[in-house]
């Protein structure tokens, strides 16, 4: 094993033989660098294999020969290991990154960036404060000097600042190091540690806080890092990927680590207040900045502030600290050095300019797992740490600093995400060909940055990998999923044709498979999941070429519903949940105008995850794989809250009302095809997470008011509201889109109920929404892909142009109406029932005005669209494409069948859910012998019905044939019209506006309330933001003033020990 | 209860006593009002005859399927409603085929014709039939609200949803009857009544004076002549529900024939005495006057 002091040795050795080298040696010098760094590298990698693999233990080395206190000692085991690691790649993978500048510049620029990363691998390695203070010296010169690579004029007025506040920081650190010493008369981290707290108390303890806040300002928090701001947004950004993962993501904070040995428990606290004041404060901020590197400088504050916490909550962590602080500190380290990497591709500084990684998949995938990584999501390592942090906080009740943890998450997820829907949705910026000569290209791809960005892509993944393997669960690679889903990724090459045919076959064949493992429930969800999905993947035959992008986010979207379904801990359940809202999200973006409405999709679902993640926290208390059945066992106390959270998470997926906003414009915006599957489908996770909540949890009191009364309140207004929404929409799949709202409220209603009926009810919803929505929607989106835009006024008449798209809307709002004989009525039939049973009246009220309410949307729709006026533009119109019309067409068929057998599913559930209703079960489920479906109330028989019907309907039919059989089709002006031809169809068509008189009557209840709060929610957050980040005025001094401030204050807010 | 071929000859039996009960009542109903406003009025058979002219009407076009099929759809509706709920009580001959579904599939059965017809008038393309139906849909909403409040009512009262039992819980003297076991149900319900009618004041949907006929101003000859049938028909179907639900029922055709009239001129009363009301104002009337009672009939039952 190589010593651990060859790495100082090297680093500086090597920055001392570049001085000597001549100034037109540039290849040799280069090669020294790198040649260096390599060697580093191998040293440290070695190390981390001799750990990690050969089960070594740590190591301690003596300089000069002798034990500390007479000599400096460095110590070397696993952290530090991947700490030196972390640095000295970036430090490495700068080089090459900027291996233009380090030219131009020459040997004593590469010495410099050899002794900033020697100096930071030392201040990983050493157990000596004053030789911590030699090192922080010599890295804030090198910062200072590396500072200038950068082109930008600003990057030395922030390296003079950046000077200033070393100073203070050099004072402080040096005058806790000479009191220290003075108290403890050592310099030896570890023996100072040793030396018992009372003699530490007094001037041992102000000693200490001197030390601590030097080495924490270093680590930048908020708000004494103005400073650190102004050198993330001026530097070269190779160098501010070194500033952010390694100085203060690795090195600064490892010194904070290693100081609390000194400081002890005691001071923990005040560690984490810092760490999260920097974490919320900092991604708050961002959402107000428009600068890219900035905004990373920020979301780099805000990431170490998170792993500054971790530090400050290591004495409840117990052996998972290092996986938790490891999986953060990697994440962020990994996929910071990669942004800004890549923001050194592009020429603009704006956050919209990056528009111009568009069309460079590979950038874009690199940029997703980015961001992915920062935001936790998985199968990256900060979700498996941050899952982890999640439990152990909620066990020991430290549920404030739980919810800061989730609140900074969101927040920094809000802006990542934002600012990837303008990558994919802004205007791409365009440079006139005479600016060309004055300015940087927009963007330039240079192959040696590329590998630099890609190597930490791949180090993303193999992170992702390892941080599996190392969880205490199963490595979510494994799931076979996942596998599938990311295996698109490796075809975006192949035709639509391909890939659609390999998605919808494996689809299939994973329900055949995993069919025998379901129970009825089960079979219910994943078949509307995976053959629906299936289904309604037939009609994206329908696009040609490669559609890049699409497969993946499906296919992820489909994993995490798969996934779901047979979820059966916690843990499976919330990474299924997280995988399907994220491919979900990439499918809502891809619609043309679909960028605001994906972002607030992809908010409230993060919301809401985190709502789940907390319930499932606070149930587990500390159990490692908590079965979904426990829930059922969880105690009084928490029981309510647990779900509370749970509900609420679930109910942002159904958009119950108050949560619904993002609904409407996620549905309507979305392509053709995934409109039917993140309506139809999608929609359906929620109700499902709900079950298994309702099924485990059963009723709930919180202050003696009975959740579930109130979930039926909220269902019964979410049906009502969402039913009045849609009537007032000109946008036809913004009218489905509430149409689904309400849709969910009866669903969700219907579970509420509690009763053995109201479940069934749900599940007829949820079995008629799958095929009545998909079906809707796709019809709709034929017809608007026929005619060029989705206002319904703006149609009219179509139907002798597209009968059969006319026959799928006609069966489709029938069923939807709830009308016999077709499926629909099942629902209502079966609610009836459901609500004699329950012990409530009042909320059904709502429920039985928004039946006649939907009635209102249905016929605007069909008549809008299809009947009425036709006009002169539409009059060469064809039927939608053929693949559009499959899928229609198998669902009108369903419908049909599913209309007069609906025993054929229901039956098998009905009898399932028997036992969980049993000991409520005074009135039980319904009876399926013969033709006959009876309830202890009434009875229905499906087929007589439908022949009935059916016969009435014939011969009235063949009457009205035989007695006008001579009956002619008359021109489209020949009616009825005061003895005058009308003027145009535009003026003829009733349609604008079309329920104006319910307006008047009704508009008070829709004014948009839920929709006012969010934005000035929104906005408020905004503002703040703005507001707090004139506190940054670039002025050396006031950041200096500003530093003094936070000392202080901090002084005076730390527990008196 | 199942299907035996014997029922068909009994429903068309009902369905020919039915309209042709229909056709002279709505007769005399007009008569009545003739006389009120001191006219002689159309002679008692008028009905037939105008039923028998649009059928023998040659001249007919079409403006395209549904049009054609929107009166099939409304007399389908209309037929369909009367076959699912027992006439007669207690008689094995006139319950129909009301073994196919409860209250609930009479309820929802309404719908069908209705959505059908306006679908048909829709695709006329003329812009009153339009305005008929947006109009016709609008109040229907809360129209239709009392109702469900009230059979929600005595569903709860009854513990059933059985058209035969809920009639069959009634019998044994008039106190018995709905109407004073539970009269807020009944009043909630009737004052629904008035709404579906379509007589004064909530006629704004036909409103012949403002669009002529509203949905069906297109449809003329034999189309006309089915929606005649079903204007017959239908009133009549619906009130042998009320008439079940909330007044005894009948155990035979005299006890019918009277108690069918009076429930419909209730509505025929009220109507002649108020003016019409616009859309928002008949929504508003029955959001403070109807839905309340049907609350309360919900709450105390």
């Amino acid at each position: 094993m190589v010593n651990v002091i060859f790495i100082i040795v090297i680093g500086l050795g090597a920055a001392f033989l570049l001085g000597l080298l001549r100034e037109n040696w540039r290849n040799a010098a280069y090669a020294l660098t790198i040649g260096s760094l390599v060697s580093m590298a191998w040293i440290a990698a070695r190390w981390l294999l001799f750990f990690a693999v050969e089960g070594g233990t740590t190591v301690e080395v003596f300089t000069a020969g002798t034990e500390p206190p007479f000599a400096i000692n460095l110590r070397m085991g696993i952290a530090e290991a991947v700490l030196l690691l972390v640095v000295i790649f970036s430090g490495l993978l700068s080089a090459v990154y900027m291996s233009k500048s380090l030219f131009r510049l020459g040997g004593r620029a590469m010495s410099v960036l050899l002794v900033f990363i020697m100096a930071l691998c030392g201040i990983i390695l050493t157990r000596d404060i004053f030789n911590l203070f030699v090192f922080f010296e010599l890295a804030v010169i090198a910062t200072a000097g590396l500072l200038l690579i950068s082109e930008n004029k600003q990057a030395l007025s922030a390296g003079f600042k950046y000077l200033i506040i070393s100073q203070l920081v050099s004072v402080f650190l040096l005058i806790g190091i000479i009191f220290t010493y003075h108290v403890s008369g050592s310099l030896n981290i570890d023996t100072i540690a040793g030396v018992s707290l009372d003699t530490m108390k007094g001037i041992g303890s102000l000693a200490f806080f001197f030390m601590l806040i030097a080495v924490l300002t270093e680590a930048k928090p908020f708000p004494a890092n103005g400073w650190a701001l102004d050198i993330y947004e001026s530097a070269h950004p190779a160098f501010s990927a070194m500033f952010s993962a390694a100085m203060a993501g690795s090195a600064a904070v490892y010194a904070v680590d290693k100081l609390l040995l000194i400081g002890g428990q005691q001071w923990l606290p005040v560690v984490t207040a810092i760490g999260l004041l920097s974490f919320v404060a900092a991604n708050l901020l961002a959402l107000a900045q428009t600068n890219d590197r900035r905004t990373l400088g920020y979301s780099s504050v805000g990431q170490v502030g998170l792993i500054l916490a971790v530090i400050g909550q290591r004495d409840i962590l117990g052996d998972n600290y290092l996986f938790i602080a490891g999986g953060i500190l990697l994440s962020h380290a990994v996929a910071k050095a990669g942004l800004y990497w890549i923001s050194g591709l592009i020429g603009q500084r704006n956050l919209t300019d990056w528009a111009v990684l568009r069309r460079h998949p590979m950038l874009i995938l690199s940029f997703v797992s980015f961001i992915a990584m920062l935001s936790g999501l998985p199968p990256f390592p900060s979700f498996y740490a941050k899952w982890d942090l999640v439990m152990i906080l909620a066990t020991e009740n430290r549920l404030w600093i739980l919810a800061f943890i989730l609140l900074g998450s969101l927040l920094e997820a809000s802006y990542l995400f934002r600012w990837f829907g303008y990558i994919l949705k802004r205007e791409t910026p365009r440079q006139e060909k005479n600016e060309v000569e004055n300015k940087s290209p927009l963007l330039s791809l240079v192959p040696h940055k590329l590998l630099v960005i890609f190597s930490a892509l791949a180090t993303s993944w193999g992170l992702a990998y390892l941080w599996g393997e190392l969880s205490a669960y199963d490595n979510l690679f494994y799931a076979l999923p996942l596998l599938f889903a990311l295996s698109f990724l490796l075809l975006e090459w192949v035709s639509v044709w391909i890939k659609n045919t390999l998605a919808i076959a494996g689809m299939v064949a994973y329900f055949v498979i995993s069919y025998p493992l379901y129970d009825p429930l089960q079979i219910i969800f994943a078949a509307i999941f995976l053959l629906g999905g299936a289904v309604i993947l037939l009609a994206s035959y329908h696009v040609h070429g490669r559609r890049i992008g699409f497969y993946p986010s499906a296919m992820l979207m489909f994993a995490g519903l798969a996934m779901l379904v047979v979820a059966e801990d916690s843990f499976h359940f919330f990474a299924a949940w997280e995988f399907l809202t994220i491919g979900s999200y990439f499918m809502i973006l891809r619609g043309k105008n679909s960028e605001p409405h994906a972002l607030s999709y992809i908010i409230f679902s993060l919301g809401g995850a985190f709502l789940i993640l907390t319930g499932f926290a606070l149930a587990a208390q500390g159990v490692v794989l908590f079965n979904l059945g426990s829930l059922a066992h969880v105690a009084a106390p928490i029981a309510p809250w647990v779900f509370l959270l749970l509900a609420i998470g679930f109910m942002t997926k159904t958009a119950a009302i108050g949560l619904h906003i993002w609904l409407p414009g996620a549905h309507a915006e979305a392509e053709t095809d995934v409109s039917p599957m993140v309506s139809g489908i999608l929609l359906k996770a929620g109700l499902f997470g709900l079950m298994v909540l309702l099924m485990n949890m059963g009723k709930q009191q919180l202050y003696g008011i009975e959740l579930t009364y109130v979930m039926l309140w909220i269902g019964a207004l979410t049906a009502f509201l969402g039913n009045l929404m849609a009537v007032f929409q000109e946008d036809a799949k913004r009218l489905l889109a509430y149409s689904s709202i309400g849709q969910m409220g009866y669903a969700l209603f219907g579970l509420a109920l509690m009763n053995q009926l109201g479940w069934l009810m749900a599940l007829m919803f949820v079995i008629n929404h799958y095929i009545y929505k998909s079906m809707l929607f796709l019809s709709v989106g034929g017809v608007a892909k026929r005619t060029g835009t989705r206002d319904m006024y703006k149609m009219g008449g179509l139907i002798a142009m597209m009968p059969l798209s006319f026959i799928a809307v006609l069966i489709g709002i029938i069923a939807v109406s709830g009308v016999p004989p077709l499926s629909g009525f099942g629902g209502r039939w079966i609610f009836y029932n459901a609500i004699l049973s329950s012990e409530y009246r009042l909320p059904m009220m709502l429920i039985f005005i928004s039946g006649p309410i939907a009635f209102l949307y249905l016929f605007r729709l069909i008549h809008t669209i299809f009947l009425g006026q036709l006009k002169d533009d539409h009059r060469q119109i064809k039927e939608a494409p053929f693949w559009i019309m499959l899928p229609q067409m198998i669902y009108v068929a369903a419908l049909m069948v599913f209309a007069v057998v609906p025993g054929l599913l229901l039956r098998h559930v009905d009898a399932y859910l028997s036992p969980f209703f049993a000991e409520s079960a005074a009135r039980g489920g319904l009876n399926w012998q013969g033709l006959t479906i009876t309830s202890d109330y009434g009875y229905w028989s499906p087929i007589p019905i439908m022949v009935i019907i059916a016969i009435i309907f014939a011969l009235l039919f063949a009457w009205l044939v035989f007695v006008n059989r001579k009956a002619q089709k008359v021109k489209q002006f020949n009616i009825v019209y005061s003895a005058e031809r009308p003027f145009r169809p535009e003026t003829t068509h009733f349609a604008w506006n079309f329920f104006a008189p319910y307006r008047k009557a009704m508009g008070f209840l829709i004014q948009p309330f839920v929709t006012r709060f969010w934005e000035t929610l929104t906005e408020l957050l905004h503002t703040i933001a703005d507001l707090f980040r004139r506190f940054y005025t670039g002025n050396g001094q006031t950041y200096a003033i500003q530093l003094l401030a936070f000392v202080v204050v901090v002084y005076l807010f730390r527990v008196e020990f | 209860m199942q299907f035996e071929w014997i029922q068909i000859p009994y429903a068309l039996l009902t369905l020919s006593i039915i309209i042709n009960f229909g056709l002279l009542m709505n007769a005399f109903v007009a008569k009545i009002g003739a006389r009120v406003g001191r006219r002689v009025g159309i002679p008692i058979y008028q009905n037939y005859i105008d039923l028998i002219k649009n059928y023998g009407l040659r001249s007919s076009i079409t403006h395209g399927v549904m049009f054609y099929l929107g009166p099939v759809f409304r007399l389908t509706g209309g037929i369909g409603l009367l076959m699912f709920v027992p006439t007669i009580y207690g008689s094995v001959m006139f319950s129909n085929f009301s073994f196919a579904g409860d209250l609930i599939l009479a309820l929802y059965f309404i719908f069908f014709g209705t959505l059908g017809m306006a679908l048909g008038a829709g695709e006329s393309g003329h812009p009153h039939a339009a305005i008929g139906v947006s109009r016709g849909l609008s109040q229907v909403t809360m129209a239709e609200l009392p109702l469900a409040l009230a059979v929600f009512s005595i569903a709860l009262q009854y513990n059933t949803l059985s058209v035969t039992e809920i009639v069959a819980a009634q019998q044994g003297g008039v106190l018995n009857w709905t109407l004073f076991t539970n009269p807020l149900a009944v009043v909630a319900a009737m004052l629904s009544f008035l709404g579906s009618v379509m007589r004064p004041p909530f006629d704004v949907v036909l409103a012949p004076q403002e669009i002529p006929i509203g949905p069906p101003t297109e449809y003329h000859s034999s189309y006309l002549a089915l929606m005649q049938t079903n204007r017959v028909i239908f009133p009549i179907a619906k009130m042998v529900i009320f008439m079940n639900l909330f007044f005894g029922g009948a155990d035979n055709w005299p006890v019918f024939f009277v108690k069918i009239f009076m429930i419909y001129m209730f509505a025929v009363f009220i109507g002649v005495v108020f003016p019409r009301f616009r859309v928002e104002q008949s929504i508003r009337w029955f959001l403070i006057w109807a839905v309340p009672i049907g609350i309360l009939a919900v709450i105390v039952v």
